[in-house]
């Protein structure tokens, strides 16, 4: 991805006296870096090495060799990362920049520096350029505010690009940045930054739940060993399409319980038969309509034929059962298995089908947990009193859009309209993640919108708590 | 003294951090010297510096050295450390 922006010059602020002795600079940059090394793995790292009885007897056997402190620590400095320099491999001799940070932290703090690399404040929306960075510099840093780095020295594989990525900021090294002056527009070219990658790493940092779609077991299966933290939206009509009879009770039951013990305690977002519209069942004849998408489909076809749906909802609570007399520990915080009902548009159609769960199990509550997809603007528009019902939000961006806009997804000539980026589309998203923390349930999003990267970060400052994605290229972790 | 042999299966050689946690590990055990060799040479494992100077890739073996108090408990916790480290 490329990235561009105005640029600010990084330069380190000084602070501290100066010292005289490598023990007195040892001491200062140990201090600093415990404190550091809390919360930074990397620094932890650093801290080990710092720690090493190596780093020391090198330099004090400099310095009894006679050299003058600072030259002794440099003369070490060498020594060590000629240890590293031998070895023909790039990760490996990447821990040499390492090893120069650290004695870069000494130099500093014995010429007065303050070794503590002291927080660099970067201006909002500027791309920071540097000669060298070192980790212990990434530490003052807002990422957040940061949208890219270019970079003179260091590798691909240096711990810098890696704090960078795994903050979703895209950075560029290697490029000559000696011509650059404060306020240029620059520009970061970053190709293993962009698509899947971004979006985990952008949702890691904010700490929010990264979740993936799936239509069949294969897929729940391969994104919970990838790394999501549960399943935001299982498409139950796999189980219906491409065959000539309606899956058994039975069939369902075995089916949404192999589902549940896939996901290992995370939560399952099982959305109910959503067929209607576009997707018909063959066995199922339906009379023609002129708008199908304006007609019988999800929860609203699913009440009118509560034949089918009770079957439907009597395997999903058996399936839960069945799962929590294995596992009641995945219980504890309220049952993983979560109904999510497709195209609501009335706060009486949470309340139908609550009213059919109770029928088929007056403890159902214990089993399931009762939500809905928002992706009507009714839903949306009535969030507030939807909130009420639901036990969560997932907004399905496809319908949403259309209906929103009114612009059919499947015309072509309409797709300047078809847009989820659209002012009206974004106000329905902000109400409806408004009106679900007002009521305090969650509302994350599981349409197309959720798997861009260039909405990751309006949705992050929307409040989204979950964005589930639609494809897994990489691990989520 | 007992000895044992491991294989590092990180699939990036040793880094930094699980090197550090290693190091946090060995140094845990007060009352033992825990040596880590590869190829003949032999580093003392509570040492950061010298144990990356190893170039640990993945598929290195090495063979584990404990001396002192407790030996099969801290050889058996060096050895499953190593061979858990993933990243």
């Amino acid at each position: 991805m490329i990235v561009s922006g105005p640029a600010t010059i990084w330069h380190r602020a000084p602070a501290g006296e100066p010292v005289s002795s490598f023990d007195e600079a040892y001491a200062i940059v140990h201090d600093a870096l415990e404190r550091q090394a809390l919360d930074n793995p990397v620094l932890a790292a650093h801290l080990e090495m710092l720690e090493d009885p190596v780093l020391s007897e090198t330099v004090r056997g400099n310095v009894a060799a006679g050299m003058d402190a600072l030259t002794a620590m440099d003369a070490a400095r060498d020594t060590i990362i000629s240890m590293f320099g031998q070895i023909d491999d790039e990760y490996l001799a990447a821990r040499a920049d390492d090893v120069r940070d650290i004695f870069g932290r000494l130099r500093d703090a014995m010429t007065g520096g303050g070794g503590a690399s002291a927080p660099y404040r970067v201006s909002k929306g500027c791309i920071l350029v540097a000669e060298e960075l070192f980790p212990s510099d990434m530490t003052g840093l807002d990422f957040s505010s940061l949208p890219g780095i270019l970079c003179h020295k260091g590798s691909v594989t240096s711990h810098v690009c890696i704090i960078a990525h795994a903050k979703g900021v895209p950075i560029q090294v290697g490029v000559d940045v000696s011509g650059i002056r404060e306020g240029d527009t620059v520009s970061v070219d970053d190709p293993m930054m962009g698509g899947t990658p971004y979006i985990v790493a952008r949702v890691r940092a904010a700490g929010r739940k990264l979740l993936v779609n799936a239509g069949n077991l294969d897929e729940i299966k391969a994104g919970i060993a990838a790394g999501a933290d549960g399943i935001g939206i299982f498409r139950t009509e796999f189980l219906f399409l491409q065959r000539d009879s309606m899956p058994s009770g039975e069939e369902q039951r075995a089916m949404y319980r192999e589902a549940l013990l896939e996901c290992l305690g995370r939560p399952l977002v099982l959305r109910t038969l959503d067929v209607g519209g576009d997707k018909m069942l063959p066995y199922m004849p339906l009379p023609p309509e002129d708008n199908p998408f304006l007609g019988l489909r999800g929860v609203r076809l699913c009440l009118e034929h509560p034949d089918i749906f009770n079957v439907q909802l009597r395997a999903v609570l058996d399936a839960a059962r069945d799962v929590r007399e294995l596992r009641p520990d995945w219980y504890e915080a309220g049952s993983p298995m979560r109904l999510m009902l497709p195209m609501v548009c009335l706060v009486d159609e949470i309340r139908q089908v609550k009213e059919l769960l109770r029928a088929i199990d007056p403890d159902y509550a214990s089993l399931v947990q009762v939500g809905i997809m928002v992706e009507t603007p009714a839903a949306a528009l009535d969030a507030a009193a939807m909130a009420a019902e639901a036990a969560f939000f997932s907004i399905g961006t496809n319908d949403l859009t259309q209906y929103v806009m009114a612009a059919d997804r499947c015309n072509p000539g309409l797709a300047r309209l078809y847009d989820p980026f659209s002012p009206a589309v974004r106000r329905a998203v902000e109400l409806t993640v408004e009106a679900a923390h007002a009521a305090g349930i969650p509302v994350g999003m599981c349409g197309e919108m959720a798997s861009d990267p260039r909405a990751t970060d309006l949705l992050l400052a929307a409040g989204l708590d979950a964005l589930s994605l639609s494809q897994i290229k990489l691990t989520l972790e | 003294m007992v000895c044992d042999k491991a294989i590092l299966t990180a699939p990036t050689g040793l880094h930094a951090r699980p090197a550090g946690e290693l190091v946090k590990l060995v140094k845990s055990f007060t009352d033992s010297t825990v040596q880590i060799s590869v190829s003949g040479r032999s580093v003392n494992a509570a040492s950061m510096l010298s144990l990356l100077s190893l170039g640990m890739k993945c598929g290195t073996e090495m063979e584990i050295s404990v001396e002192g108090g407790d030996e099969q408990a801290v050889l058996a916790a060096v050895r499953d450390f190593i061979s858990a480290i993933k990243e």
